[in-house]
């Protein structure tokens, strides 16, 4: 069952490549909307008490004893709902305009799909570190072929935003960091099954070796390098340096999903691979991580009001949220670990639209930089008011579903120490900034010339609205992932829980 | 007679051909230069392997002539490349692949 | 019953904001506004009901808990979608739908040039909805919802002619102000979840007593936090920055929300938690200072503006101090009263300044207004009403309700005699701004615009401007349109104005000291556990209060009849001879640019920093400078490469014989 949610959007990809041109966009579409009906399937049959369940395990390397080990929890079911979901808007909004090379297009983003899934599913070290480095493969082709050079941002005080960007330059910056994170982790994972068989019969399955333990010595390093490759993909301060060029240089669509979800894998990975594979140095090096996750909020906030391209508005804005997301998780209790996770999927959820929306604004302005924008309201009530909900639960406003998980990760870091929560807090008030300022500066003030006022068209909002809606309904019931997920959640951070008391 | 003068000689042989290569500078002596300090290991090869008295040596100095071979064949198509393309004859000359 | 009717209180604002947003394509415009009409009327219909309902109950069960479903819970914390009824939210209740649905009304004639009618009233709906969720919130979580939520529909509002910078400016800092008030919430809802184990309240309130001392850091800190909150959402100091800007929204709206309802939500919270803040007494002394000062400041302020809607919302926060100060020293009921009052005169007051601005083609300074009396004689009666009862005229409502709170602080004797005192100054300083306005509106020679509105019978029609910066506007998004809309030719706003002012002269038979006490009497299950619930003045006590407030309620008349209109001169030179006063009170003493300084100006600069010395030199520079490092190591080495054939044979025998050595030396 899990296998065939893996396969499906690949096995669809390469089918794209077979069929005429005009159809691999409409296949691909498929593909994605029956990966999320397998994936719902999934959903109905699960026990949120049931601990790890549709489990597949297949002997896969045994020399190594690396195994085909998938099986899915309260944490990733909700991380591969997200990415079921996300992609289908990213499809449907490339196939409603059309892109070049499609089927190569299509191809990349089901294999960025499948690997994601694959990383959310995985039960095998070796298996998640694969996918996790397969991840960035079809995102350096999707960006490399489909994005295109930016000029320089401009200022509107005359002092040097981000330069000009090449798609080259930026391709290479994100996949050396990537790779250098990718890499450290594999040494950590292979140090992990190692160290942790201690002469006994050598096995990657995450079960095995957190039962096995580590001593606590090893674990201090293979800490830091399983965080550098998931603080690397989140990004989280300091380690973005790659986020700025390539998100710039990004298309659209494939940007979309890989800020809703391919960063949530660097946060799922904390949850699922640390805490409880490395309680005691987690347990050690809790305020470091407490210290750079804050950081990231701050500087990811201070940031997001101060540029004025909007890709890096969402995207320095998405670097607060991650911080968030790992302050929840290192708070370990369950408030903060279960405020991440709804966090993750609530993030997800949001960003989709918001990028999709960049792409409307820049098509109606011919630019994404917010000093000359303005008024786009005027006549597009619907449109406005769309990007308002948008705007409105990036800053998880309450009564959005990020409201409670930005709630449950604060009351989380208070029971650490209130003087993390309270400055926590100074990224919600940062983000009202930020947030509001992104919807102001494009939607409301008079028009300017060369602007076009255009309601949204059908076959934007019929991709957009969905997730919108999506985002609406959750905002009344946030327990329905909340109750889905406590559990397993509850049993990744059971082990560190302990060795922190 | 002493294994020792076998390798005199080899190592004599093998000096002989290093400077040739070191000192020469058309490709073709290099070459056989070059032929030279393989000789000068198979003798050596083939002294040993009459003092330990098994044929392994003699193996060993099987395949260097096959490999001796192989090499001439491509060292030398690569000279009569060069003298068809007109460019010297000359190992200073050519170093395009300079950093 | 009572909750299946809250229930209905909710959800009509609620589908009637729905139903004209997700319609206004086909809806016409009239439709809409009725739609908005009836949905609020509908809510206060429903909210008697819920009253009724109440009333039914014995007075020590009246209170109703009741939840659609669970809302969140993890970790022993667990939210319900939840109400709590009770009579004091369902008092609140009464006064936000009740003044809304006059307010929707008069909207209904005012806004009807407006381009943007459904925006309008799905966004007034949506607020309508937002405040009950507030006022009937079951837990701190929901309350947080409700409070937000207002929040968001006040930007909305005060946001609602976004074509305008200023409009948006606003928008932006009132949004933001309000955010830092909700995070003071959300710091309180966890600490109390921490302490109590619950953030329901029932068992917060039930609980509080025995598991705080008095004054013990933790229920300080809760209570502190929940000011923080209190003091945003109700423009009280240092967070009153937003409040004057706010004007920059439809006249309607600074009536409904930045008058009537949403300003009050403070005292209302305070009044909520008052069980909480009686474990705290030093928060709550530090509500009452505020409320104090800040009801000082702004009445200076308010004597020194001219923007009309300016003086009316400085008068709000004065009024609000007001109420800041009874709820804190424990006059519960007083400053519920006051509440409701206020609501009243003020939301007239608004009504009545949204037709003379109207008949100004939108200019607002009051310099400007002269001799509206025989040209709106219906709007200059009702401007009068609401003046009188805003300074304590004796009889009217505000007198009632204003020096009830007012004897109570005497009554408490001690320190809050200081805060009597500064109470009484307050009162005249509120007569004479009041009367301000209405002699320098209405008698006298009338100004071009009165005198073309008595020739013409209708108003003169302007140019669009901005009155904030006299820009010129699109008149594509919203008001004004061709027509501007008057009381004295709508019936709406003249029916609207009209309750509102019967209700600002005679509500104050509600409470008449010895007569009877109706509020008080109400809302007495809520605070029958407070320790305040029986300590009360004596009628004769009262009665002498309100003779003081008569006294100084005419003198602030009589001072301001003196300034305005017999002796004009006066006010000139006392500006003249005090320029520096004059100049502090003009500048709103300097609240915005102080703000700016400390918090504004720093976080900016904190994210220009970031952005082009920290991102660019640090971490792009780190980025680019492993990868220069990589580049220059490679031109190091590369000169090794020197293409000479024999040089790297050179090399190899060099390779070779250390090798060789190396292995001899081993070997030895």
């Amino acid at each position: 069952m899990l296998s065939s949610i893996i396969w499906t959007p690949l096995l669809f990809g390469l089918i794209g490549l077979l069929v005429p041109r005009r159809f691999a966009a409409w296949v691909a579409a498929l593909g994605a909307v029956i990966t999320l009906g397998l994936s719902i399937g999934v959903l109905a049959g699960f026990d949120p008490d049931g601990g790890m369940q549709f489990v597949t395990d297949v002997s896969w390397i045994p020399g190594l004893g690396v195994d085909y080990s998938l099986g899915i929890d309260g944490v990733s079911i909700f991380l591969v709902m997200l990415t079921a979901i996300a992609w289908i808007p990213a499809i449907g909004f490339s196939a409603l305009r059309g892109t070049e090379r499609p089927a190569l297009f299509y191809l990349m983003l089901l294999a960025g799909e499948t690997s994601t899934l694959g990383a959310f599913l995985a039960q095998d070290l070796l298996l998640f570190v694969l996918f996790f480095d397969l991840m960035i493969v079809p995102f350096y082709f999707l960006f490399g072929i489909w994005g295109r050079d930016r000029g320089g941002e401009s200022d509107p005080e005359g002092s040097p935003g981000n330069g000009p960007v090449t798609v080259q330059s930026a391709t290479l910056k994100m996949i050396v960091f990537t790779l250098i994170g990718s890499l450290l982790m594999l040494v950590g994972a292979i140090a992990a099954a190692v160290i942790a068989a201690d002469g006994g019969e050598l096995t990657f399955s995450i079960q095995t070796i957190v039962a096995r333990g580590l001593p606590e010595g090893s674990q201090n390093w293979i800490f830091w390098f399983f965080a550098a490759a998931f603080l690397v993909k989140m990004p989280a301060f300091p380690l973005h340096g790659w986020m700025p060029d390539s998100y710039r240089a990004a298309p659209l669509p494939a940007l979309a999903v890989f800020s809703a979800v391919l960063s949530k894998v660097g946060a799922y990975g904390f949850l699922r691979v640390v805490l409880p594979m490395m309680p005691d140095a987690a347990d050690l090096f809790q305020t470091t991580m407490l210290v750079l996750a804050i950081a990231s909020i701050l500087y990811g906030s201070a940031m997001a009001f101060t540029k004025t391209d909007l890709r890096l508005v969402l995207g320095f804005s998405s670097v607060a949220q991650l911080g968030f997301i790992t302050a929840g998780i290192f708070a370990f209790n369950e408030s903060g670990a279960e405020g991440a996770v709804l966090q993750m999927v609530n993030h997800g959820l949001v960003v989709v639209p918001a990028f999709l929306i960049v792409a409307m604004i820049s098509e109606r302005t011919g630019s994404e930089e917010l000093g000359p924008m303005g008024g786009l309201a005027k006549k597009a009530p619907v449109f406005a008011v769309i990007f308002l909900i948008v705007s409105m639960a990036t800053l998880a406003i309450p009564a959005s579903a990020n409201f409670i998980g930005e709630f449950f990760i604060l009351n989380g870091l208070f029971q650490v120490d209130a003087a993390w929560a309270i400055v926590a807090s100074v990224g919600v008030a940062l983000a009202a900034f930020y947030a509001l300022r992104m919807y102001q500066l494009t939607m409301h003030n008079p028009l300017p010339d060369g602007s076009d006022s255009k309601e949204i068209s059908l076959r934007d909002a019929l991709v957009v609205i969905p997730m919108v809606a999506i985002v609406v309904v959750l905002a009344f019931c946030p327990q329905l992932i909340i109750h889905g997920s406590e559990p397993a959640v509850d049993s990744s951070i059971q082990v560190v829980k302990e060795v922190a008391e | 007679m002493d294994i020792e003068w076998y390798l005199i000689l080899s190592a004599l042989l093998f000096t002989v051909g290093f400077i040739g290569v070191l000192v020469r500078r058309n490709p073709v002596v290099i070459l056989l230069c070059l032929e030279l300090m393989l000789s000068a290991g198979a003798l050596a090869l083939l002294a040993f392997s009459r003092m330990l008295g098994n044929q392994d040596g003699q193996v060993f100095v099987l395949i260097v002539l096959v490999v001796a071979a192989c090499e001439v064949v491509v060292g030398l198509g690569l000279v009569v490349a060069m003298y068809r393309r007109r460019l010297p004859l000359d190992v200073d000359e050519m170093k395009e692949l300079k950093g | 019953m009572t909750a299946t009717w809250a229930w209905l209180v909710l959800l009509l604002p609620l589908l009637g904001s729905m139903t004209i947003g997700l319609t206004f394509r086909v809806l016409p415009a009239r439709t809409a506004g009725l739609i908005g009409v009836t949905a609020i009327v509908a809510a206060f219909v429903c909210g008697i009901l819920a009253l009724i309902g109440l009333q039914g109950e014995p007075s020590e069960s009246r209170h109703v808990a009741s939840s659609l479903w669970e809302y969140a819970s993890v970790g022993g914390l667990s939210i319900d979608l939840g109400i709590y009824v009770d009579p004091l939210s369902i008092f609140m209740v009464l006064v936000v739908t009740g003044v809304s649905s006059l307010i929707h009304i008069y909207s209904y004639s005012y806004m009807k040039s407006d381009q943007g009618y459904h925006r309008f009233f799905s966004y007034l709906n949506f607020f309508v909805f937002s405040m009950l969720v507030l006022v009937l919130a079951g837990n701190f979580i929901m309350l947080i919802v409700g409070w937000a939520l207002v929040g968001f529909a006040s930007y909305a509002l005060i946001s609602y002619w976004y074509r305008r910078n200023t409009a948006t400016k606003a928008g932006m800092k009132a949004f933001v102000i309000n955010v830092i008030g909700d995070i003071g919430l959300y710091l309180a809802a966890i600490l109390i979840f921490k302490n109590i184990g619950s953030v329901d309240y029932g068992t917060v309130f039930e609980k509080a007593p025995e598991v705080f001392t008095t004054n013990e850091w933790e229920i300080v800190a809760i209570c502190l936090c929940l000011l923080v909150g209190a003091f945003a959402k109700s423009a009280q100091m240092p967070f009153h920055t937003w409040l004057a800007d706010a004007m920059e929204g439809p006249t309607p709206v600074s009536s409904l929300i930045h008058a009537a309802t949403m300003v009050t939500a403070g005292v209302y919270l305070i009044a909520r938690c008052h069980s909480l803040f009686e474990l705290a007494p030093t928060a709550a002394d530090v509500s009452a200072w505020v409320g104090l000062v800040t009801l000082l400041i702004a009445g200076t302020i308010a004597i020194a503006v001219t923007d009309l809607k300016r003086i009316i919302a400085y008068s709000t926060m004065s009024q609000i101090g007001y109420m800041f100060v009874g709820v804190s020293i424990g006059a519960y009921s007083a400053g519920m009263f006051h509440l409701m009052t206020h609501a009243f005169f003020k939301a007239l007051l608004f009504m009545a300044a949204g037709s003379f601005i109207s008949a100004m083609a939108n200019m607002q300074d009051i310099d400007r207004m002269k001799g509206f009396r025989k040209a709106m004689p219906f709007t200059a009666a009702m401007m009068i009403i609401g003046a009188l009862a805003l300074s304590g005229f004796p009889g009217t409502s505000g007198w009632f309700s204003k020096d009830e709170i007012i004897d109570f602080a005497h009554f408490r004797g001690g320190m809050y005699d200081w805060m009597w005192v500064g109470m009484l100054v307050g009162a005249f300083m509120t007569a004479v701004y009041s009367f301000r306005i209405i002699f320098r509106i209405l008698p006298g020679p009338p100004c071009e615009e009165a005198e073309y509105l008595e020739e013409h019978g209708h108003v003169i029609h302007g140019e669009p401007k901005n009155p904030a910066t006299g820009e010129l506007e699109d008149t594509e998004v919203g008001y004004p349109g061709e027509e501007h809309h008057i009381a004295e030719q709508a019936g709406g706003m003249k029916f609207a104005m009209a309750v509102l002012g019967v209700l600002a002269l005679i509500a104050g038979v509600l409470q008449i000291p010895g007569l009877d006490d109706v509020v008080t009497k109400f809302l007495e299950p809520t605070f029958e556990n407070s320790v305040f619930s029986h300590m009360h003045p004596t009628t004769s006590e009262s009665w002498i209060g309100l003779g003081e407030g008569a006294l100084i309620s005419l003198a602030g008349i009589a001072t301001a009849w003196l300034l305005y209109i017999k002796r004009p001169d006066l006010p000139v030179r006392f500006r003249e001879r005090f320029r520096w006063i004059h100049t502090l009170t003009v500048n709103k003493w300097y609240g915005d640019e102080i703000i700016d300084f400390l918090i504004v100006n720093p976080v900016k600069a904190i994210g220009r920093f970031c952005n082009r010395a920290f991102e660019r030199f640090v971490i792009d520079g780190a980025t680019t400078g492993v990868a220069g490092l990589t580049r220059s190591a490679g031109a190091a080495v590369r000169d090794m490469q020197s293409g000479l054939l024999r040089g790297y044979a050179v090399l190899m025998l060099f390779g070779i014989l250390a090798i060789v050595i190396y292995f001899l030396i081993r070997s030895i």
